[in-house]
């Protein structure tokens, strides 16, 4: 009995709806309480002004801290001084504060907060806490899903302050604070109808990734078309690729692919 | 001690009859299997959970109790909140013994109470369909719909309509 119940808890599963497991965003749904998601992040881009590769590779703890909040752990590592070295980390909290939930369609909104932390020295216009500048961000996100279809925009208040190691942000002090502004729109592709816990899901994304600085009035605007697959209903391989449309910042590399790889443990702990 | 803790649960498990056979409930706010299966796996956790047949198609979820075992329809409906989710409906299966009933006045079958709302009948006898109207357990378009006999609601009493 006690093993069958240790079984049933380690049985495992994802939350939240495949078509918005947005991947250069998150939603405004949260994963399931006492679940445990693990990540590994792969961002592999080729810099505009040189013959190198930047690769970044960013494991993830995402834990479901109870039905409205959730919170990730990252860990920053790259190539950019000798071999592969971590360089800094992140956490990163989101409180849903709002659920209009109905038979396959719900409208929910959330609002999240970032603090990073790196050691790496500061080489581009672009502010991005997520493996490169020491910072806090706060912003909201808002979901909506209708049947297969996902639509979700998120806004957000980015403020920079020096990176550890002596590495000062070498831009105006006003340059520091930027908004970041995003659209994400996924559709479940298969299965065309749901019959089984064991059928693989192919889901497509487009999403839009945009930044302003609030000092310098400069900006950047990508578009990432991305595909996942989700195994089982536990498993998730993302693969996108992010490609700048326009641009007035200073950015060594903005162009590149993304590969992550997820496992999620329902009723972890 | 759980031993001891066992043993009486057991012996009171054993005291109850089966009075809520099945429960049917539907959750709202998604559509992939994913999410349907992390409801699915959340209601196997409970321990009075028998089994759990799940329909992902319509967001359906049958479940079937041990014997013997009390039902918390709160606990149920904890779950599918717990996975980020709201019950849309929530139908149990009670079985009464030609319990007399009066609307919008308690009728107590084992541990719960029913207020049944509008109610024709007189008398109830053998498995009905009960169809709990409370803040929680319907939608919330469909909870503006009833005007509730009871106010509070849960710990074993609930409004329904049959």
């Amino acid at each position: 009995m006690k093993t069958k119940l240790i079984t049933a808890l380690l049985l495992i599963s994802i939350s939240s709806m495949a078509q918005e497991l947005y991947v250069y965003t998150e939603p405004a749904s949260n994963m399931a309480a006492k679940s445990i998601g693990l990540r590994l992040n792969n961002f592999i881009m080729p810099e505009s002004y040189t013959a190198k590769t930047n690769y970044h590779m960013i494991p993830e703890i995402m834990v479901g801290v109870s039905k409205t909040t959730m919170v990730h752990f990252d860990a920053f590592l790259s190539n950019r001084n000798k071999g592969l070295s971590v360089e800094g980390g992140s956490i990163y909290a989101k409180y849903r504060f709002l659920s209009n939930d109905e038979v396959q369609k719900h409208f929910r909104m959330a609002a999240f907060g970032r603090y990073s932390f790196n050691n790496s020295d500061i080489h581009q216009e672009e502010i991005n806490l997520y493996g490169h500048n020491t910072g806090f961000e706060a912003g909201i996100v808002a979901t909506q899903l209708l049947h297969k279809v996902a639509i979700s925009s998120g806004l957000s208040f980015i403020k920079t302050l020096d990176n550890g190691g002596n590495n000062k942000f070498p831009y105006g002090n006003l340059d520091r604070q930027a908004i970041n502004y995003t659209l994400s729109i996924g559709k479940l592709m298969l299965p065309k109808e749901y019959t089984d816990y064991k059928q693989t899901n192919l889901n497509l994304m487009l999403e839009f990734l945009n930044q302003f600085n609030l000092g310098s009035g400069k900006y950047y605007m990508d578009i990432a078309p991305s595909m996942q697959l989700i195994f089982n209903s536990v498993a998730r391989v993302d693969i996108g690729y992010r490609q700048q449309m326009s641009s007035s910042l200073y950015r060594t590399a903005p162009n590149g692919l993304f590969v992550r790889l997820e496992y999620n443990l329902f009723n972890a702990y | 001690m759980k031993t001891f803790l066992f043993l009486i649960a057991a012996i009171i498990s054993i005291a109850t009859n089966a009075q809520v056979s099945k429960v049917s409930l539907q959750a709202s706010g998604l559509t992939c299997s994913m999410c349907s299966n992390s409801i699915n796996k959340a209601l196997k956790t409970i321990d009075f959970v028998q089994t759990v047949n799940p329909n992902i198609k319509t967001s359906t979820f049958e479940i079937t109790f041990k014997e013997g075992s009390s039902v918390d329809f709160d606990k149920l409906k904890k779950k599918v909140e717990d996975a980020g989710f709201t019950v849309a409906s929530f139908v149990a299966f009670v079985n009464f013994n030609n319990t007399e009933i009066k609307s919008n006045e308690p009728v107590k079958v084992g541990d719960k109470t029913f207020y049944i709302l509008n109610a024709k009948e007189k008398s109830l006898n053998g498995a009905k369909q009960v169809r709990i109207v409370d803040k929680g357990f319907v939608s919330t378009k469909d909870f503006k719909k009833n005007t509730l006999a009871a106010p509070t609601s849960g710990n074993g009493v609930y409004n329904v309509t049959i």
